[in-house]
């Protein structure tokens, strides 16, 4: 067993490097110069720019050989340093991130959570019930292969506009200052609900389909026959499926917790809230080498973390894969 | 052991303690008190340093309302109002006497005096990071002749065109809070909690948001009787502007100085109101130029060139691409503001305008001819000619705009085809001049034209070109005379006309690169909360110390000091907002 | 005797009203591709209309955009985008899913973990800055490029399914008897395991292709999809940008978000019907 936890380590350890080598690398083969692309902003006065663009240069130590930087970037990475972002300058990466991330906390974790919960419990009651099944399951399918944006512009557009009972932008009212009361507190709500609710019903949909088949599956399987035939109650038959049907949602649900910290992008561009997604595309768009690579270190930390939690997770409730993951022969 | 229940009691009796203990602090902005604006920051503020001047966007009320310039602008009147200073004259050609308002304080009260002023000066030049450094190319020395008085003495031959624009674009900071900073600090430090000597101090700030409250000490009030009217400034970043068009229509902003493009149709419906009642609805803001690479066949040919500029249709592009919010640009280039600089003669002689006839007539005269029978011309020694017209991706305005100029070339016999690269890739084109040809707007309202001429025919010419002549056109007899522009003192008005005509003759014969339409300067408005905004039939000159100015409904970085801190002091709350 | 289980599949597929329906609409669809372009004499960026946005009419079918572009005209030229970037990049997925899935299932052991390894950095990649890396090298990109972007970063989650199936299977008696008389591993893969695995195979191509689909929409819309083409992305990212349903131009933003919900969710509801028909115990429920 221990046997099999250290190899685990070392392959995630080994992962570890080299995504983050591979995220080092990602930024710097896309095309222009960060440096000029900041300048450039500045359009006015343009006088001094050949000055300015050696001494920003030299700041961010992009003027060293490129080997060099990738070893400086390690080694500023072991004492805690993330580097300053090109786009935000001067401020650094770790405070851009720690400010965004709070936001996609607040909306992801109750999105992926309830959606999760109420997703497999009415999946499972869809699975059994007929008249359920034909109600929430279609609406299950409409629901996931609606494109997102599609529903959350129009979610906005009805509630937002034409009843104009929630607003358009922001995560609070543009009216106050972060304190609290509950005014402010139920202001964070309203800002809150449109994206929440446009999140939760699509990841709803996914859950409710997964949950229902698998369950069909589990039900259709041989052991639940065998059991019914032995004269097991209903109840407990229903049971053991939902017990082996909710593994593999587990597996999702870790893997998209894993990657809360990326936020949701299009969700963040739609409803304008401020999070860590839409900040990643502005960073990649601007070729903010420091603020990529501080996102990203953040997104493989999560996946792998979700991933390990999820071997050791299978390890301990399905002993049937110990003998698979540690592989015969090998 | 801890059991869900007794957690939650827990959380709930501190919760309640919480909200009730630190209610005080809580803030709520009256509504009737309030100006809520976006439309400047593209990003979330990052810094309140007024010499990083490529984030002020972000930020942009740190120029403008926290710190203040010497002088401000009125692009619509060409008058410079005395600020900070209360008189600036040359005594000879090379020395330059200012006088500081005596009266003005710092936020933190202390006295703003010569001091500041000249240790402003001397910053740039110990660091040339900071952008105005190169000013230092011709001046020699910055002394304080007095409390109040300063006097820059130059080389024989100062930029006087340039320094104009620097004495509205400096902002002056206060030494004793300044001089024991580091380089570091001064170039690219955060500057949190500025302390400036403007109308309004930094309250707050989050990713989507700037609050700027009112300075209710400011000198302005004391000395010039301006009142601002807002008590606090909300500017607002939204994702999209889309967004931001749903907030105007929601009335949640009330003056929106975003790109929106439907706005002809909501003023028609009565939602906002804009400069203009009628086409193009705003003012001119800037030049979209069409840049050529000069250096690539066959636009090294002035022949191929101009035939190129009357090919293109430009109506075409303000009807569809901007449905009217723009105009065509005089074929000078020179913004409206600028117009008194434009050589009438020389633009009846030498102007173009959209004619596809003229363009083909042009292009068979100097030999370009359809050899190979597909349609589009081939070049004088038989090569085939295939260019591309590129804007960055996701400029939508800007990209129908090249789809139009890409077909009516192609209609007129050359063969050009619409690209849209990434920002970044279609920067590095520009500035490493791999591109054809390409769109780009970096001179906007100024005091003279030589700002477009800078950026126009900029030199010299060197391996990267960051800041103008992206088509790398090489004419010395043009950088000469641009030069000359540049020394050319600014009250010498027939001298600058006279260089202008010049210039304008050698470019209007050479199109080295095609002015095509005026950006807006885009603001909509609703009269809901506040009025009295500036538009084409209420923008009377007011006074303002000592001179007769004109207001800009402008809240983007460099138009606080060009009448958009005018404006706020002549709004009026409609009392129609709690 | 295995033409008579194909045919019996058929006739239980076309008995399975999931089936029927998905095939339905998709089939609709599927045929406005083709047929559309012949029904609309304009090209999908001309402008046609000099009054801009008009609503629908006889002329205009699903009216015209901000600049007087007919929509419908942009919709059916961007259906033939969607269906192949679902194509294209389903396929790609699901190919290069199962290689890696079989090969991992099969295999086990240390090639496994380094299989898993690989597919663990594909989903942390940042996939947007590889996209604008290529847009960089290619200056514009198309569909095609789209969809073999798709494909090669879309296939993690199908590699993981198809492992889980392989590795079940090969503990299987046949397997066990295929390796002890000597057959070389590919052959077991391909000519045990994998027959018994192909309709398994053809769902997570169903789901591939719908998933294709939703994230070249999601591509499109953030701005980054292909620059010289048009699909129901663009389409609805142009309508966004220009607030066309905030400014009342609704039949420019309904139709693609609607059009492209009906194929994937049809898409969905057909891999539910074929689940049922190739596992027959599905079918009483």
């Amino acid at each position: 067993m221990s046997r099999y936890f250290g190899r685990k380590l070392l392959v995630y350890s080994l992962t570890f490097f080299l995504a983050v080598t591979i995220d080092w690398m990602i930024p710097r083969f896309m095309p222009g110069d960060p440096v000029q692309t900041m300048l450039s902003r500045g359009m006015l006065h343009a006088e001094g720019l050949e000055v300015m663009y050696g001494y920003y240069t030299k700041a961010f130590g992009l003027d060293v050989p490129v080997w060099k930087q990738y070893l400086n970037f390690w080694n500023a990475l072991f004492h805690g340093d993330f580097g300053t972002s090109v786009y935000l300058f001067p401020q650094p990466v770790i405070k851009v991130i720690m400010r965004a991330v709070p936001y996609d906390i607040l909306l992801l974790l109750p999105a992926i959570l309830l959606s999760w919960f109420a997703g497999n419990k009415f999946g499972a009651l869809a699975a059994r019930s007929r008249w359920l099944d034909n109600t929430v399951s279609p609406l299950g399918y409409i629901l996931t292969a609606t494109p997102y944006m599609w529903l959350g512009i129009l979610l906005s557009w009805v509630f937002a506009i034409v009843l104009d009972i929630f607003p358009i932008a922001g995560a609070y009212s543009f009216a106050m200052t972060p304190h609290l009361s509950w005014a402010f507190v139920g202001s964070v709500l309203k800002h809150w609900f449109l994206p929440f609710v446009s999140l939760f019903l699509v990841k709803f949909g996914g859950w409710a389909i997964g949950m229902r088949n698998m369950i069909i599956y589990e039900l259709e399987a041989d052991y639940s026959h065998y059991l019914e035939a032995l004269g097991a109650p209903r109840r407990l038959v229903r049971k053991y499926a939902f017990r082996n049907a909710i593994l593999p949602q587990i597996t999702g649900l870790s893997l998209d917790l894993g990657v809360i910290v990326a936020g949701a992008l299009v969700t963040e561009v739609v409803f304008s809230y401020p999070g860590i997604g839409y900040l990643i595309l502005q960073a990649i768009q601007n070729q903010d080498y420091f603020l990529i690579q501080g996102c990203f270190l953040f997104i493989i930390m999560g996946v792998l973390l979700a991933n390990f939690a999820i071997d050791i997770a299978y390890v301990i409730v399905d002993p049937r894969t110990r003998l698979g993951m540690v592989g015969e022969g090998a | 052991m801890w059991s869900w229940s007794r957690v939650c009691r827990l959380l709930a009796v501190l919760l309640v303690l919480g909200l009730t203990s630190v209610l005080v602090l809580g803030q709520v902005f009256p509504r009737n008190e309030t100006l809520y604006v976006s439309g400047a920051a593209w990003g979330p503020p990052s810094d309140w340093n007024p010499f990083i001047t490529w984030s002020k966007a972000n930020t942009t009320g740190t120029i403008g309302l926290v710190y203040e310039t010497l002088f401000m602008y009125d692009p619509l009147t060409d008058t410079l109002i005395p600020w900070l200073a209360e008189s600036g004259r040359w005594v000879n050609a090379n020395t330059y006497e200012l006088k500081v308002r005596e009266g003005i304080t710092w936020t933190d009260d202390n006295p703003l005096t010569a001091n500041d002023v000249v240790f402003t000066f001397q910053l740039a030049k110990m660091y040339p990071a900071i952008w105005f450094s190169p000013t230092w190319n011709y001046l020699q020395k910055v002394t304080q002749t007095g409390p109040y008085e300063v006097t820059f003495e130059f080389t024989a031959n100062p930029l006087y065109q340039e320094w104009d624009n620097n004495l509205y674009n400096i902002a002056i900071v206060p030494m004793h809070i300044w001089q024991g900073r580091t380089e570091q600090e001064i170039t690219s430090g955060m500057n949190p909690n500025p302390v400036g000597s403007g109308a309004y101090k930094y309250e707050s700030h989050s990713e989507d948001r700037n609050v700027w409250v009112r300075n209710d000490d400011w000198w302005g009030t004391r000395l010039l009787g301006l009142n601002p009217a807002p008590r606090r400034i909300v500017d607002m970043r939204f994702s999209t502007n889309t967004v931001a068009l749903g907030s105007v229509i929601k009335g949640d902003v009330d003056l929106s100085n975003n790109f929106l493009p439907g706005i002809a149709h909501l003023t028609q419906w009565g939602y906002v109101q804009t400069y203009f009642a009628g086409p193009p609805y705003m003012l001119s803001a800037n030049t979209a130029v069409l840049f050529l690479n000069t250096t690539k066949k066959p636009m090294d040919d002035p022949d191929f060139r101009k035939a190129l500029a009357f090919a293109i249709n430009t109506p075409e592009i303000v009807r569809v691409a901007f449905a009217d919010l723009v105009k065509v640009a005089n074929p000078t280039g020179l913004l409206p503001s600028l117009e008194k600089y434009v050589d009438q003669d020389v633009v009846a002689r030498l102007g173009f305008s959209y004619n596809p006839s003229r363009a083909t007539a042009i292009l068979a005269s100097a030999g370009y001819k359809d050899i190979d029978g597909d349609g589009f011309v081939e070049a004088p020694d038989g090569s085939k000619i295939e260019l591309e017209v590129t804007c960055p991706f996701g400029w939508t305005d800007w990209m129908e705009a090249i789809k139009i100029i890409a077909s009516s070339a192609r209609a007129a016999g050359i063969n050009v085809q619409d690209k849209t690269p990434d920002y970044g890739a279609w920067n590095t084109a520009l500035t490493t001049g791999t591109f054809d040809m390409t769109l780009n707007n970096w001179a906007g309202m100024s005091n003279t034209p030589w700002t477009l001429y800078n950026l126009l025919f900029r030199h010299p010419i060197q391996e990267i070109m960051g800041s103008g002549n992206f088509g790398r056109y090489d004419n010395p007899q043009m950088f000469a005379l641009v030069d000359q522009l540049a020394a050319t003192p600014s009250s010498d008005e027939a001298g600058m006309k006279a260089v202008c005509s010049q210039i304008q003759e050698l470019m209007l014969t050479e199109m080295p690169m095609i002015p095509l339409w005026y950006n807006g300067l885009w603001a909509q408005w609703t009269n809901t909360c506040w009025t009295n905004w500036p538009t084409e039939t209420n923008n009377n000159p007011i006074p303002v110390a000592g001179v007769s100015v004109k207001r800009l409904p402008s809240t983007w970085s460099g138009y606080w000091q060009m009448g958009g801190l005018l404006t706020l002091t002549q709004l009026q709350p409609t009392g129609a907002c709690p | 005797m295995k033409k008579q289980k194909k045919h019996e599949i058929l006739y239980f597929a076309l008995r399975n009203n999931k089936v029927r329906f998905g095939f339905t609409i998709i089939l609709f669809f599927l045929l406005l591709t083709f047929v559309g372009p012949l029904l609309t004499h304009y090209a999908p960026y001309d402008y046609v209309n000099p009054k801009g946005a008009q609503p629908p009419s006889a002329k205009h079918w699903f009216g015209t955009t901000m600049f007087g572009q007919d929509v419908f005209t942009q919709f059916v030229h961007g259906l033939r985008a969607t269906f192949l970037v679902g194509a294209i990049g389903g396929a790609l997925g699901t190919f290069i899913g199962i290689v890696i899935g079989f090969t991992a299932g099969y295999r086990g052991g240390i090639i496994d973990e380094i299989l898993n390894m690989i597919t663990n950095i594909v989903l942390v990649i940042p996939t947007l800055a590889i996209l604008l890396i290529i847009a960089a090298y290619l200056t514009v990109r198309g569909i095609l490029v789209e969809s073999l972007f798709i494909g090669c970063t879309a296939w993690p989650w199908a590699a993981r399914a198809i492992r889980a199936q392989t590795f079940s299977l090969r503990a299987r008696d046949f397997v066990d008897l295929a390796r002890l008389s000597g057959m070389k591993d590919w052959r077991i893969i391909f000519s045990e395991i994998a027959p018994n695995m192909m309709s398994y195979l053809l769902l997570v191509f169903i789901l591939q292709f719908g998933g294709a689909i939703l994230i070249a929409a999601t591509l499109d819309f953030i701005g980054l999809g292909p620059t010289n083409a048009v699909s129901l992305g663009l389409m609805m990212n142009n309508a966004v940008l220009w607030g066309a349903l905030l400014l009342g131009v609704w039949w420019w933003f309904i139709p693609p978000g609607l059009a492209i919900t009906a194929i994937v969710g049809a898409l969905y509801v057909t891999n539910v019907g074929l689940d049922e028909v190739f596992n027959p115990k599905l079918r009483e429920m």
